[in-house]
């Protein structure tokens, strides 16, 4: 009986063994996959992507129903300032108007002058319309995932705008999927001008909901309110596409607001700019011709 | 034992895969486009509260190295360039390894107690999450965002945990002899 005991004391002494060894491996095994992660940063992308691939098809599925709901909570909300935001929207439409029609007028004098001078303008952008399909917006990352990729065209550095202005560019790209790097995201650097003084600036994103302007010549110049547009400066992105307008300085500190609301985007366009800038990431295959399944191409 | 029909194997398959699915759902509902406010900020910590209160419920379904495969594929799935891949894998099998060790404190006790252990070992993840990843990018990653995300998380459990023990409760024999751990019936309860 004593020995049985004793057998029984063992066994669980040895099980208890190989599960604190098992725990051990497991730990292992996680800082392994960090440190591979660290040195071998292709297969990871490469990981990344298949990754994406395959949730891809299960995030439509649900993007429609989270759409759905997101509308319904925004309805919710709107509803309660509907009144202002008609009064709102009644003064704005009467100011762009007035915007449209100077607009024109620019436009026919500006077609004429380059007549002119014999301009030659750089290479005429084509869109790829997308859906948001996922958010990878953490403590750590803002970004979206797009159900459009290389099939449709899209090639890392592309930029991405909304209505309003510039979201972001193109970090990684799969068969039938992408993911945004948005603007705000830390890693998020990107060559400007400030339209009023066409001075140049690195507009940087530090996953706050506002950007930091740095590099610049003369911090004075910037006033607020001073819109912030792309400069096209390495290549990949058009000429200015607006990102964001000054809202405050000082103490050689310039943050600046996006544009782009990322709390309610849902569809977005990716600017194929037909050149393939310093910024497209190393390793990435060429883009292949597109063949228009997914995205939608207009020009 | 005696030969089961093909519903009651397909029972005992669900039951035994079930805690893995709903881990992998919520994986991927981390990347679900929702726009709720606060709501949004806490999904990519909704994983590891599944982890923790299946770790409660029934470890031997939540194996560790599915906890690693999923830590994984979040990473990859969630992480920017430059983030670590595999940090939520370690974070996720560390959470498992501390409920398992400390049941006797964490089963049969009152929900509260549940509660103060879930903000503990979450807060340990948020903080192995955010250290690791400020140490990997060699950035100064600001803490505030991870801090809303814990106490978006921690606020949301109470409404999430008592759904997810429900897999527990219909377990035939009610508690597994691996579930039970050192806890001995009636011995931390009231």
């Amino acid at each position: 009986m004593a020995i049985r005991d004793d057998f029984e004391v063992a066994a669980a002494q040895v099980r208890a063994a190989v599960q604190r060894f098992a725990l051990g491996l497991l730990v292992i095994a996680a800082f392994g996959a960090m440190l591979v992660g660290k040195a071998d940063t292709v297969l990871v992308e490469h990981a990344r992507v298949l990754a994406l691939d395959l949730a891809s098809p299960v995030l439509e599925a649900i993007a429609r129903p989270v759409a759905a709901a997101n509308r319904a909570i925004a309805d919710l909300k709107e509803f309660a300032s509907l009144r202002e935001e008609n009064a709102r929207l009644r003064e704005e439409n009467a100011r762009l108007l007035a915007w449209q029609t100077a607009a024109q007028r620019l436009e026919n004098e500006n077609d004429g002058l380059r007549g002119l001078a014999n301009f030659r303008e750089g290479p005429e952008a084509s869109f790829i319309t997308a859906r948001i399909v996922g958010d990878s917006v953490s403590a750590y990352v803002r970004g979206a995932l797009l159900n459009v990729g290389r099939k449709a065209g899209v090639a890392p550095g592309q930029a991405v705008v909304t209505g309003e202005g510039l979201a972001g560019r193109i970090a990684e790209v799969g068969d039938n999927s992408a993911r945004v790097l948005f603007v705000t995201d830390v890693n998020s650097r990107l060559p400007v001008l400030i339209e009023r003084t066409r001075e140049r600036a690195i507009l940087a994103g530090d996953n706050s909901s506002q950007l930091r302007l740095t590099l610049l010549q003369s911090v004075a110049g910037v006033q607020r309110g001073d819109r912030i547009i792309t400069s096209g400066h390495g290549g990949s992105f058009p000429v200015g596409i607006p990102i964001g307008e000054v809202v405050e300085t000082g103490e050689g500190r310039v943050r600046v607001r996006p544009f782009a609301d990322f709390s309610r985007l849902e569809f977005v366009r990716v600017v194929d700019y037909g050149v393939s800038g310093l910024v497209s990431g190393a390793g990435s295959s060429a883009p292949s011709t597109p063949s228009g399944v997914a995205g939608q191409r207009v020009r | 034992m005696k030969a089961d029909g093909v519903l009651a194997a397909l029972d005992r398959w669900g039951r035994a895969t079930l805690p893995g699915a709903v881990l992998l759902f919520f994986v991927l509902l981390t990347l679900a486009p929702l726009r709720a406010p606060y709501l949004s900020d806490a999904l990519p910590l909704l994983p590891a509260l599944v982890v923790y209160q299946f770790s409660l419920a029934t470890p031997e379904r939540l194996p560790g190295p599915l906890l690693l495969v999923m830590g994984i594929l979040l990473d990859l799935l969630l992480g920017g360039p430059g983030a670590p891949v595999g940090v939520s894998a370690l974070g996720f099998v560390l959470i498992r390894a501390a409920v398992v060790a400390n049941r006797r404190y964490l089963v049969g006790v009152p929900f509260l107690f549940q509660w103060f252990g879930f903000g503990l070992l979450v807060w340990g993840f948020v903080v192995l999450v955010w250290s690791l990843t400020a140490l990997f990018t060699w950035t100064a990653v600001d803490p505030v965002p991870a801090m809303i995300q814990y106490v978006v998380v921690v606020v949301i459990y109470p409404l999430l945990a008592p759904l997810l023990a429900r897999v527990r409760a219909r377990d035939p024999l009610n508690v597994p002899e691996p579930s039970r751990g050192t806890a001995r019936p009636g011995e931390t309860s009231p």
